[in-house]
């Protein structure tokens, strides 16, 4: 699994590529609170390239979402693919994060 | 293959299904399900399946015949079917919510038959995919 970073106007655009599975997770997971302890707490995090997300994914992205809240910021996510969708539909997690089409609709909406 | 009981072992499963999916020309799809379903699994059994720290054995056998794609998990841990109910429900708020049982849900939904049985000291349970072009 590789995660890049970058900055748009005020947002934190992060990509991630690979599988977000059980070795993964917990890089995944400090990537993003350390971002958040950064003062970065409003992210976007750019799911086009990832194989798929395992529950230890799910978990790291839900610990990362209570560190954001406690921050007063917002993690929402895009360019989920069908199969991504799926996996978040399962999980219900649709009901916590924002969901964009495009990383520009994220970081007009967080901004 | 077998492995060891960790986490780190567990990478060794995933070049194992790609390769085994690349060999028999297996579509992506059905192979990135059943890596993702033996992550939960495996997980599961090396998180929790032993009470000492000693090394174990995990076997995961790979079988493809008439349409369906099988893995075989086999491993001497705790008693665990992984088909009984999961616990947390999917609901709450960011601060509230649990995912706990989210693991066996997706085995639920991502595989087509799932089968477990206790062969003495053994959980043997096969993972089956319906093979279809995406």
């Amino acid at each position: 699994m590789d995660i890049s970073e970058e900055n748009k106007g005020g947002v934190t655009i992060v990509e991630v590529r690979g599988r977000i599975d059980s070795n993964s997770a917990k890089t995944f997971g400090d990537a993003l609170t350390n971002l958040i302890k950064a003062g970065r707490a409003r992210l976007i995090v750019d799911l086009k390239n990832i194989i798929y997300i395992s529950s230890a994914g799910f978990r790291a992205l839900l610990l990362a979402g209570r560190a954001a809240e406690e921050q007063q910021g917002n993690i929402a996510l895009c360019n989920l693919s069908s199969e991504v969708r799926r996996l978040f539909d399962l999980a219900r997690f649709t009901d916590l994060f924002p969901i964009y089409g495009s990383r520009e609709e994220g970081v007009a909406k967080l901004s | 293959m077998t492995f060891g009981n960790t986490i780190a072992e567990m990478r060794k499963v995933v070049d194992f299904v790609e390769k085994f999916g690349a060999t028999h020309d297996i579509p992506k799809g059905a192979t990135d399900d059943l890596n993702l379903c033996l992550d939960e699994i495996l997980n599961n059994t090396i998180s929790y399946g032993y009470d000492d720290q000693s090394k174990h054995s995990i076997t995961v056998t790979l079988s493809v015949a008439d349409g369906w794609l099988m893995a075989k998990i086999q491993d001497d841990g705790k008693p665990f079917d992984p088909r009984a109910p999961g616990s947390a429900p999917m609901r709450g708020t960011m601060q509230s919510r649990q995912v706990g049982g989210l693991g066996r849900r997706f085995v639920k939904a991502l595989m087509d038959e799932v089968d477990y049985e206790r062969k003495r000291q053994y959980n043997v349970l096969t993972l089956k995919k319906k093979i279809v072009e995406r």
